[in-house]
């Protein structure tokens, strides 16, 4: 199942369009257009890998740190802004935090505000999936620090034990908030805990989107042939801090950002689409183009977008 | 009709349910060849098979969770928690998840779950199986609250519930899964949200829900002697709250009291109360009451247990001293 060039040239529009969102979310959030911004800059090969060649029916949660995922299922980067902005436009029509968007049509089920609390959810889903007789597959996106949470044990115990179609997929950028993964995180691996569970698990480069591609369709393809859950985790970095809202940096060092900039995962995938052939200076700096403008676009859109009127507030308390 | 248990009439529901609609599912601990803590879902197993029947880890996150998650693909979880006193373990995936996926999908995404949990004293289970804590639930919009008093409304609401697209906390009291009655063989559905005027009285109105309807009843029969007349309201649903029907018997009545098996600090009683004052006070002709439990933990030997259950034995004196007062348009 390896990627054609034109696998390789669409995915590279999407970490592209990832990456712009990302710069341009966390700048806009900086110049106080909003009140908070949770970063995912850095990470952009993740859900760009996961969701390239997930079926439309196949389902996803997302995190706190998780609009890239948004973007990879196809949501479009205006109905994000819209939502960040908490403008009417957007499928949160303001009265949630965009974390939460929920677009279910495109297999995004929601997010949530508790680390971790996902992943039951997610389970649920899988759970559901093979009720009703299809062979659809869950993903399970969640962070280090929702490894130590009852919820991701119980959860992977439960589809162990059920052998549910679901992957987990854990983005390890090695701090839980301000709080490094070894001080956090009992015997210093998440992908060990698989074992434990009697699961596949497999440790691999966050940043190599193709890497990430590869192992999460292997995973995905036991899934759906009925042979259960697999953990990943995917080694990676946060390029910003937690949030924009002031969050200070203790452990984070200058070097380790330096070290983990250096291993960029859009440049990376760009080098190689230049030195395999399937793109040229000049065409990635027009898909670049597009991509800016279409964001631009998208900003312009969501800050002249109207908020939703008062008695908003007021529908699908219940249905 | 067949004269049944609560627990076999919950029982039926369970069976109506699965076998009209292939994406009913029962989920919880111990309930297949166990049949669940009081034998409530017994026979399921057998009927509808592992894939329908989930025998789970004791796993309270996971197991509620993915019960919501299942729920918003478009599945019908229907699942107990043994105790409501172990709602804590879970509460997040209740309260934050269930309560609002529908709000935070701006509709797209429903809910549609039951949440099965036995609550009540009066077995001398102690301080972590025996709390009435439907409070709780009651203050989070987006969960609606049912407590069935009897078989019949037991099976009923359970029939209602499960066809709810919103999650419903489900309350049972476990003194009466045992206790008998009159139910209709074949489906039938009572409306959650509506009250049932338990008994028809002009003088006094007493509003109860699960266990304190019998306490309510019981008082009524022995007050009627002494020529005092009580309305019993069964509330039925605590969420959403059926205000017109306590209404219409309090302007009937003017006097109310609302008699629970919860602790009366923050209980179900003082929403009651406040509602009627704030919105009916022309119509009371003395102050409203509670008769609630005392602000203690269930203690565990029965007489411990008794001094928790004050209410059943105070209703009567409460009633009786309410009947006396007249503070019409004070």
């Amino acid at each position: 199942m390896s990627l054609s060039a034109k696998d390789l040239k669409e995915l590279y529009r999407i970490i592209l369009l990832i990456r712009r969102f990302e710069e341009t979310a966390f700048e806009m959030a900086l110049q106080g257009a909003y009140d908070n911004y949770h970063g995912g800059m850095g990470q952009e090969a993740n859900p760009a890998g996961v969701c390239y060649g997930l079926r439309q029916t196949d389902r996803t949660m997302i995190t706190h740190r998780g609009l890239g995922v948004l973007i990879a299922r196809g949501v479009s980067v205006k109905d994000i802004f819209a939502g960040l902005y908490a403008k009417e436009e957007s499928p949160t029509r303001g009265r949630i935090p965009v974390y939460h968007m929920a677009e279910p049509n495109l297999g995004v089920l929601g997010g949530t505000s508790m680390v971790g609390s996902v992943i039951p959810l997610a389970v649920g889903s899988a759970l559901a999936t093979r009720l009703e007789g299809k062979d659809d597959v869950t993903v399970s996106f969640f962070g280090d620090g929702a490894v130590n949470r009852g919820d991701f044990h119980e959860g992977v115990n439960l589809a162990s034990v059920r052998k549910l179609p679901i992957v987990f997929f854990c983005e390890n950028n090695f701090y839980a908030k301000s709080v490094p993964l070894a001080e956090s995180t009992a015997g210093g691996s998440i992908v060990a805990r698989a074992e434990s569970y009697g699961i596949p698990g497999e440790c691999i480069d966050g940043n190599d989107v193709i890497a990430v591609h590869e192992t999460v369709q292997t995973a995905i393809a036991r899934a759906r042939a009925g042979e259960g859950p697999t953990l990943i985790e995917c080694e990676t970095y946060r390029w910003t801090p937690h949030s924009t809202a002031g969050d200070r940096e203790f452990a984070r060092t200058e070097e380790e950002l330096v070290q983990w900039k250096a291993k960029c995962p859009v440049l990376r995938l760009e080098k190689q689409l230049l030195k395999e052939g399937h793109m040229t200076e000049e065409l990635l700096h027009t898909v670049d183009e597009a991509i800016k403008k279409e964001v631009t676009e998208a900003v312009s859109f969501a800050e002249g977008a109207p908020y939703a009127a008062a008695d908003v507030a007021f529908e699908n308390v219940y249905v | 009709m067949t004269i049944m248990t609560y627990a076999q009439a919950l029982n039926g529901a369970h069976s109506i349910a699965m076998k009209d609609d292939p994406l009913v599912f029962a989920i919880g601990q111990d309930i297949g060849s166990y049949g669940g803590y009081y034998g409530v879902t017994a026979g399921l197993l057998e009927t509808f098979g592992k894939e329908r029947v989930l025998d789970t880890p004791i796993s309270e996150i996971a197991i509620t969770g993915a019960s919501v998650g299942a729920a918003v693909v478009g599945t019908r979880p229907i699942l107990e928690i043994g105790f409501v006193d172990f709602v804590g373990t879970c509460w997040d995936q209740i309260f934050n998840q269930a309560a609002k996926f529908c709000y935070m999908s701006g509709g797209q995404a429903r809910v549609p779950m039951v949440i099965r949990m036995a609550c009540g004293a009066g077995l001398a289970y102690g301080v972590h199986h025996s709390q009435s804590l439907e409070a709780w639930f009651t203050h989070i919009p987006g969960l609606k609250v049912v407590m069935p008093s009897t078989p019949i409304d037991a099976k009923g609401l359970l029939l209602s519930a499960i066809e709810d697209d919103n999650p419903v906390i489900f309350l049972e009291h476990k003194f009466l899964y045992n206790q008998q009655g009159e139910v209709p063989d074949g489906p039938y559905r009572i409306p959650i949200g509506k009250a049932h005027i338990a008994r028809k009285g002009k003088d006094v109105t007493i509003v109860a829900w699960s266990r304190a309807v019998h306490w309510a009843l019981a008082t009524a029969e022995e007050l009627a002697n002494d020529g005092i007349d009580c309305e019993v309201v069964d509330l039925r649903t605590l969420s959403p709250l059926d205000e017109a029907t306590v209404a219409h018997s309090v302007e009937k009545t003017g006097r109310v009291v609302v008699c629970h098996e919860a602790c009366l600090t923050g209980g179900f009683g003082a929403e009651i109360v406040a509602r009627v004052t704030e919105k009916f006070f022309d119509s009371l002709e003395a102050p409203p009451v509670r008769v609630a439990a005392p602000d203690i933990p269930v203690p565990s030997s029965r007489p411990l247990e008794n001094e928790y259950l004050r209410p059943e034995r105070r209703l009567s004196d409460a009633v009786r001293n309410l009947n006396a007062v007249s503070h019409r348009r004070i």
